[in-house]
Order: C-alpha cells, then structure tokens, then sequence
C-alpha cells in the first residue's frame, strides 16, 4: 500500500452518504478536485442500508448504488474509506486542513479483488452489526455485497491469526502487520456531512432497556425487509416464526425531555408507515398497528401515503406506549393510555414490535472542527432561513442529517446547496473547476 | 536472502504478532471452538431432514433464538437452505 502524505484537493467533504456523495458528485461535475472521507470501510451511508424509500416505496439501493459508483469512476472524486478524523482546521480563507488516521484492513486495497475466498476461508463467525445482529459475518469480510469499494477488511479483534484467509488469497492481499497511518488532505473547502445514528435501545427502563425479545429497532427493521436481509423475509426474531401480529411504538427516542432528545425527529412517522405497507405486502395476513401520539406527514405526497396505509387496512391508535414487557409465548406485551374510542389504559399483545427511534448526531466535533452545534448536537446553520448549509466557519458547509433531521428528498436538495455554496465558495477565491475557464472563453468567443 | 531465510524471518514475525494479540487470539480461537461445536450439532440434526428452529433447538438444546442466527449464517454461507413451510415456521434443510 503507498503512502499518502500530504494531499492537495479543492474540496473535501467528510462523510459518503447520500448527501456527502451528491455534494460531492456536483462538485466533480463542475471540474472540482474533490475528496470524500468516510469512517465506514464502504460509502453509501445509511441509505444503502435501507430496503425502500418514501414516499414513492422505490428501492433505496437503485437511488443510492448508481450514486456510490458514480463517485466511485468520477475522474475528480477520490473516496478515502475506513478513515477516522482526528482534526479539520481552516487555517486561512484559501486552507482548510484535514488529519486522518488510515484505520487498518489488514488487506492491501491496491492488491485485494474482493473474490471473498478470504471471507469463505475464515473459521470465525462474528455477529453481524450490517445484519442488524441477526446473522454472522466472518473476521475477514467485505461489509455488504454493493458495498464500495469491493475490498474485504479483516477484524482484528475476532481474528485467530490462523493464516487461512492468508493462504487462500490469490493475489496475496492479507496483510496482518497492516498499522494505522496518519495522513492529511488539504482543500479550500469543505463540506460536513456526517450523519445520524438512532437514538440507542437501551434508554429506556420502561421499554426493557433493550432486552426484550422481538422488541427492535427500525434500522433492524430495515434490514429485514431488505432482499438481502440476515433471513431474506420478515421472521420474529426469537424463534424465527412469521409474525401474526406487528407493532410500532412511535416517538420511542424522540419528543421525550427524559431522554435528552425533545426535539421530533422528523421521519419516524413516514418511515414506519413505509414499513408498515412493505409489511403487509411481504405477510398479506398480519395485523399491522401503529401506536402514534400525531402523525407527521409534511412532506409532497405524505399525506396521501399515510391514507393510503389506513386504506390498506393498517392500523393506528392514537396512544402514548407507556411500558413494554415480555408477554407469554415470545410474544411483546403494550401497556398504553387509549387516547381515542373508550379511553383508558389498555393491553396488547404482539409477535414483534418495532421501536421508531429518534435521530441523534452521529459525530460531535468537539476537540476536531471549532464549527458550532445547536444545543440539539446538530451542526449549527449560520443562516437556517435564507442559506442552511452555511457554517459558522467561513469555506465550510454542512449538508442532510448533519445538520438536524431531515428526510431524503430535502437531504439530496441540501447536499446540492452546500456543493453551490462551496463552488461560489471556490470562484470567489479565483479558483474556476477544470474546464469551466474554456467553456467561458468559448462562450465569450461566441 | 534464500526462501528458507524468508520463511524462518516470517514465521518468528508472525509469533510476535501472536504474542501481542494472546487475549484476543484466545478469545477467537474459544469462539471457533463453541461456534464447530454448535454448527456440527446443528448439521447432524438437518441430515435426519428438514427442521424448523424450534425443532432444532429442541434437538440440540439450545434457545431458538441463537439457533436462528446460526442457521441463518449457515443459509448466508450456502450450507443451509430454506425449505418447505410448516404452519408459523420455515423448515430448514442442509445443502452441503
């Protein structure tokens, strides 16, 4: 594997999901140098791991994966994945310095062809985070079958030196003495996107603290719609019976005081509903209910979507959720206030219940980027009226969930604003992208 | 150097690197044994014919829910393929 050093780019922007590579594919497209520098070993975020989109139920792979590759081959977008960032400095108007450490894969990115005779070799079965924990991957690994890029990465943690990946490997790629390298990019430049992780399971006292058998996650969830899914269809969990009868608890990380987070978190209602329908597609006979305090729909097309899944026969009770315990037979017991029909406190019980956990900052630049955050974690907009992806650090923008909760569709348009704000940003420092000059003089010729 | 020199300067590199990582390489190697351990009780039980979780767990005296992620990984890793449906559950067959 080379060694980086130093590397000059015009901009770079920290994190490769959906609103990273959309900056930064608009960006390269204007003949901008561009840099993305991701944590995870793959891009993609985590829309590649979603199983489909609301509110049109498209896949969320065919979105994401054309744009992965697409930044992937573009000829002025470099990803740099499975990096950790120790600093962002802007040191002047025209500098903006970025620390990485290489995290190691013990596998030569340069000699690995991601055939995964290394991951077929390996005797360690490890639990699957990318599955939801539902299934296991080996110690040696490619994270998902679209992940990009296609180099297997080697858990050192779980591995037993056995040297069989080693062995197998055609090209002689594992490399166990691999260390962490440190490198630095330097831009004009750039644009956070770093994301959200949901809110933990194990919050709540009254919710079983995570505990729970059949009590999920919606990012779980997710992955068991996924075609690709730790089962390949909808199973309970703790047994892997097909689910009768499924729940979801809403507002069960957001709109809480108790738990830090009061703020809603924007998508949980369309996406349990997105859920809600892919389910009673995949099992035609399950009872299907969602318990809401008020249901969100804001978006172009929502509300229409949230009829629809009443049309559908899929249930909502008006209810605040005020406990979840273990029921009889490995199923989930509700307690709830009816807060419609006959009132008063009433309990269900359901094969599996999901949780709509609320959405939390995923990175907190405290000691690495003096950029400000809202008290809420998120990256604070300067300008959240007129310009929201503008920073209170002058050349650096911030885009999607990054900056407070937002679905896909208004991810994707900041992403754009941000590779706008960033590309006037860049001509206002004299800096035109490759091939911009000549289109000017042939238009001024013209 | 000769490759009878290469191989003897690997070989001790690599017994540093085993020094270095005792606690993890024990614990990996502890996780190999039980996972063998599970996955050949697990096969054996399939040889007799297709299985639910439940009956696999009951066979090998397991919880079902560590049966179902191990079956699951073994179907991931085609060894194990999903069979005909039996009431609220999937039956379970070896491929290989």
């Amino acid at each position: 594997m080379k060694s980086k050093g130093e590397l000059q780019f015009d901009a770079v922007v920290i994190g490769g999901g959906i609103a990273g590579l959309q900056s930064a594919l608009d960006l390269g497209d204007q003949g901008y140098k561009v840099a993305v520098v991701d944590k995870d070993a793959t891009i993609g975020g985590k829309m590649i791991r979603l199983s489909k989109v609301f509110p049109t139920l498209d896949c969320a792979s065919c979105i994401t994966t054309p744009k992965m590759s697409s930044a992937a081959h573009h000829e002025n977008i470099t990803l740099f994945t499975y990096c950790s960032m120790d600093k962002l400095d802007r040191e002047n108007p025209e500098r903006v310095v970025v620390k990485l450490t290489q995290k190691p894969r013990y596998v030569d990115p340069d000699l690995c062809i991601g055939c995964r005779k290394c991951e077929y070799g390996c005797p360690v079965y490890v639990s699957d985070p990318e599955q939801g924990g539902f299934n296991m991957r080996k110690a040696v690994y490619i994270p998902f079958s679209n992940a990009i890029p296609q180099i297997a990465l080697l858990d050192a943690e779980n591995c037993s030196l056995c040297g069989k990946c080693a062995r197998v490997c055609p090209t002689g790629a594992i490399d166990y003495f691999m260390k962490p390298e440190k490198f630095t990019i330097v831009a004009k430049t750039a644009i956070l996107a770093t994301g959200f992780e949901l809110s933990p399971m194990d919050q709540k006292p009254q919710y079983g603290l995570g505990r729970l058998q059949n009590v999920v996650s919606s990012m779980q969830m997710e992955r068991l719609l996924a075609p690709h899914g730790p089962y390949n269809r909808v199973l309970r969990p703790s047994d892997g019976k097909e689910p009768d009868s499924i729940a979801y608890v809403q507002c069960a990380g957001s709109r809480d005081k108790s738990l830090g987070i009061p703020y809603c978190s924007r998508v949980c209602c369309m996406y349990a509903i997105k859920q809600a329908m892919l389910l009673s597609g995949a099992l035609p006979l399950a009872d299907i209910t969602i318990y809401y305090m008020d249901i969100r729909a804001f978006g172009k097309g929502y509300e229409q979507f949230y009829q629809n899944a009443k049309a559908m026969g899929i249930e909502f009770v008006k209810a605040k959720v005020a406990k979840i315990t273990q029921g009889d037979e490995q199923t989930v017991k509700l307690r709830y206030e009816d807060q419609e029909g006959d009132g008063g406190v009433m309990e269900r019980e359901h094969d599996l219940v999901i949780l709509s956990l609320g959405i939390v900052p995923q990175w907190d630049p405290e000691g690495i980027c003096n950029v400000s955050c809202g008290q809420d974690g998120f990256i604070q907009s300067s300008m959240p009226k007129i310009a929201p992806t503008v920073t209170d650090l002058e050349g650096v923008y911030t885009a999607g969930v990054a900056a407070g909760p937002k679905d896909i569709v208004d991810t994707i348009t900041e992403a754009g604003a941000a590779a706008m704000e960033a590309s006037n940003y860049l001509k206002g420092l004299g800096q035109a992208g490759q091939g911009q000059e000549e289109t000017a003089e042939a238009e001024a010729g013209a | 150097m000769s490759d009878k020199k290469n191989k003897k300067m690997e070989a001790m590199v690599i017994k540093m690197l085993r020094q270095e990582r005792a606690d993890s390489i024990a614990r990996a190697r502890a996780a190999i044994k039980e996972q063998n351990s599970v996955i050949k009780a697990i096969k054996e039980v399939l040889k007799a014919g297709p299985k639910t979780i439940p009956e696999i767990a009951g066979a090998v005296a397991m919880e079902t829910e560590p049966v179902l992620q191990y079956v699951s990984t073994l179907k991931r890793y085609g060894i194990v393929g999903e069979g005909p449906k039996d009431g609220d559950y999937f039956k379970y067959e070896l491929l290989s």
